[in-house]
């Protein structure tokens, strides 16, 4: 392995949810403090590069776009390849990173990182995709290392009670955290940079172990069915 | 391990193997939004501009996979090819689509067929058709074998990408593919003999060129080239 090797955090989550919009605001909050670099992976533009690069959070050449073929969910998970040559190169050109933040181009609830790709993934969700989002469940709702419900300050122009939609994301997620997140509410960033701080650090200690939230949805089986897979 | 080169063949054929693949379109992207295929209303361009391909610019690509099988197998060095590749491939940023492909193959030859590494170092730029080559020699692949393989996934790539570019029916792509046997056969016939980078046909297409500099600055885009 490199020693350039950085801690490698995937935002994932449906179109329109705020990754963009998260990244720059762990990039703002975090910049001070640790080397980061973000690759962004766009469905159809290098929209996001862009937007990120405006928000002059970074320097410019902090900020990679990997493009997707039309295929985000392949490119973060069934072919890593172009992106994991985009963090590579990026670490290799910036060492030492402490974190690359790697976008996912928005698809839909099914698609997590690949454990190739990443350490640690956050899933993104919005109230303005509607309060039962959270509890339709997917890998990423129920098995990403985070989820953010953002946007919280919309809630009341989309008639979504939020503590409601938190405590359905806990119910699914079986104890990991939920974090309801706005942008316009101070405390709720500086809680999402103490949780990449304090993961980091984790890291850093050789104490974080990668969980892969899989492909599948979570299921059950009929009475008498015999197998041998963890649920 | 025993290794069977019909299996390999098939594997690498195959766009579900992790490369890239996904990413590229074979310049159809470029091509198209230059008019190709008049915005799905004469969708049998897609299968003449594979076709094109097969009888220009892959003939230099598929005969430097072949010389630089070659050469591996000669014990000489696969990127001695390199040089006589390059000069058949004007356009700067083909170049470098072909290099970051072949760091793509590379660090996956390198895992699954280890002894990639003992003719190319890990993690390089090196022309994608070099790597093809290197990845045939030490796997048993002949000459032949490496040449179609370059031939179709090339016309592949292109077809594949038109269903994300164009309305086009699948099984009809399909259909196209199988209508370039006789172009892919034909460029094997031609190439699989060649040793010599000197020997190294210098067929090219200025027009897919000059698209392929737009396109690496083209904002709007799908596909790496």
């Amino acid at each position: 392995m490199p020693d350039t090797r950085s801690f490698r955090l995937g935002v994932a989550g449906p179109v329109g949810t705020g990754k963009s919009s998260l990244i720059a605001t762990v990039c703002r909050t975090l910049a001070g403090e640790l080397e980061l670099g973000v690759v962004t992976n766009d469905i159809y533009t290098d929209e996001d590069a862009r937007f990120l690069r405006s928000e002059g959070v970074l320097d410019a050449d902090r900020i990679r776009a990997v493009e997707t073929g039309a295929c985000p969910h392949t490119a973060i998970r069934d072919d890593v390849t172009p992106n994991l040559i985009a963090v590579e190169t990026l670490e290799a050109d910036h060492a030492p990173l402490d974190v690359v933040l790697v976008e996912s181009g928005g698809d839909n609830l099914t698609a997590t990182f690949s454990p190739a790709l990443v350490d640690a993934q956050v899933f993104v969700l919005d109230v303005a995709g509607g309060g039962d989002v959270a509890r339709k469940g997917g890998p990423g709702i129920a098995r990403a290392d985070l989820l953010v419900v953002n946007k919280t300050d919309l809630a009341p122009y989309v008639g979504v009670d939020v503590p409601r939609m938190v405590a359905d994301a806990a119910a699914a997620r079986a104890g990991r955290p939920v974090l309801a997140l706005s942008r316009q509410d101070p405390e709720s960033v500086a809680r999402l940079a103490d949780w990449v701080r304090g993961l980091v650090a984790e890291a850093r200690a050789g104490r974080h172990t990668p969980v892969d939230p899989g492909p599948m949805a979570p299921h059950t089986h009929r009475p008498g069915h015999d197998h041998d897979h963890a649920h | 391990m025993s290794t069977s080169p019909d299996v390999v063949a098939l594997m690498l054929a195959d766009a579900r193997l992790p490369t890239g693949g996904h990413a590229q379109s074979g310049g159809l992207e470029a091509a198209v939004r230059a008019g190709l295929a008049d915005e799905g209303r004469r969708l049998g361009d897609v299968a003449a501009y594979a076709r094109d391909r097969l009888r220009t610019l892959v003939r230099v690509e598929a005969g430097t996979a072949v010389v630089a099988r070659a050469l591996t197998l000669a014990g000489g060095s696969p990127r001695d090819v390199e040089p006589a590749w390059a000069a058949r491939t004007p356009s700067q940023e083909l170049r470098a689509v072909s290099r970051r492909q072949g760091r793509a193959w590379l660090r996956l030859a390198g895992r699954v067929w280890p002894a990639t590494l003992e003719h190319l170092p890990a993690d390089t730029e090196v022309p994608r058709a070099v790597v093809v080559g290197v990845v045939g020699a030490v796997t048993g692949l002949d000459a032949a074998q490496v040449a179609r393989l370059v031939a179709y996934d090339d016309a592949q790539t292109v077809v594949a990408a038109s269903l994300k570019l164009l309305p086009v029916d699948p099984v009809e792509a399909a259909g196209w593919l199988a209508g370039l046997h006789d172009d892919m056969e034909r460029l094997v016939a031609d190439v699989a003999g060649l040793s010599r980078p000197d020997d190294l046909p210098a067929d090219g297409a200025p027009y897919v060129d000059a698209l392929a500099q737009q396109h690496a600055t083209e904002r709007m885009r799908l596909f790496h080239a």
